[in-house]
């Protein structure tokens, strides 16, 4: 028997990717860590990880061949609305 | 003397009226705030339901206060105003329905539209229709209330029960003083419907 997948919106996704990088606290994220917690292919992760920088969600680190991800203030800021409106769409039954 | 309590009575009822539409317009804000940063289009639909309400209730109260300054030409205007506000209401639940209808995929924005004529093709008996709507809207809300279990969901609910307990007080007719305090308890149903809305908007944007 197949199970569906539950639908996530592009801005759910980049929520759970800026989630999982605020759980790493100040050790960052890696690309991996980022890519099984948000549940993504390889090629969205970085098409997602791109439009993230790019917004200045998310600041990158680069140490030789290692990548790491830290949340910005405006990240951290965005996360904090995402919160609310999830909650007020949960009150009405809407999936965000 | 018995006009004065009426009139004092009109004005609570035009304040009732008035807070209740600033409540509706601020759940509208939100949504639409939510809408712009998710593009999910059930917060759309239910910004407008709350809009919808909103500009309902300034409606009658604008009417209302019409009726007040010049009695003896404001009869059509109050007649006009008081349909344009139960269609109003009715045109709101119509939304609210498929706004807090869960499920995704099979969501269209047609059913929206649809919902929008549904007041201009039924019978003019528009509180029957609005309790008929309202019941379909509080039985979703329990729904998502017994699968959630939020506090904001039962918030939620709360205020729907309340409108549709508004609509039952409010198919009285209003024949004497008595009567009218009934229709004031069905405003102050309404009110305190939308003021269920406005404290999970509260809660819903505490910071953590």
């Amino acid at each position: 028997m197949s199970r569906k997948r539950a639908y996530r919106s592009k801005v759910r996704i980049l929520a759970d990717m800026l989630r999982t990088i605020q759980a790493e606290g100040e050790d960052g994220a890696g690309p991996t860590k980022i890519l099984y917690a948000a549940n993504l292919s390889h090629d969205r992760l970085t098409q997602y990880i791109e439009e993230l920088i790019e917004k200045e969600l998310i600041k990158e680190l680069i140490d030789g061949d290692n990548r790491s991800y830290f949340l910005t203030q405006k990240g951290r800021e965005f996360l904090i609305e995402y919160r609310k409106i999830e909650r007020l769409s949960q009150a009405f039954g809407i999936d965000v | 003397m018995q006009s004065q309590i009426v009139f004092a009575l009109i004005r609570i009822d035009l304040i009732i009226e008035v807070v209740a539409g600033i409540i509706a317009l601020m759940v509208s804000h939100y949504a639409n705030v939510a809408f712009g940063l998710t593009r999910q289009k059930k917060l759309s639909d239910l910004s407008t339901g709350f809009l919808v309400l909103s500009a309902g209730m300034f409606g009658r109260v604008i009417g209302t206060l019409y009726f007040l300054t010049d009695p003896a030409n404001a009869d059509r205007v109050l007649g006009i105003v008081i349909v344009a506000y139960g269609v109003m209401k009715i045109m709101a639940y119509a939304i609210f329905i498929t706004a807090t209808h869960r499920g995704q995929r099979k969501y269209h924005s047609n059913y929206a539209m649809a919902a929008l004529a549904l007041p201009f093709l039924t019978s003019p008996e528009l509180d029957v229709i609005a309790i008929l709507l309202l019941i379909v809207v509080v039985l979703q809300t329990l729904m998502n209330y017994a699968s959630v279990r939020s506090s904001f969901a039962l918030y939620v609910f709360v205020g729907f029960t309340l409108l549709l307990v508004s609509h039952i007080l409010g198919m009285i007719n209003v024949i004497d003083l008595q009567t009218y305090f009934i229709y004031l308890g069905s405003q102050l149903a309404q009110f305190l419907g939308l003021f269920s809305f406005l404290v999970m908007l509260r809660q819903a944007q505490k910071d953590e």
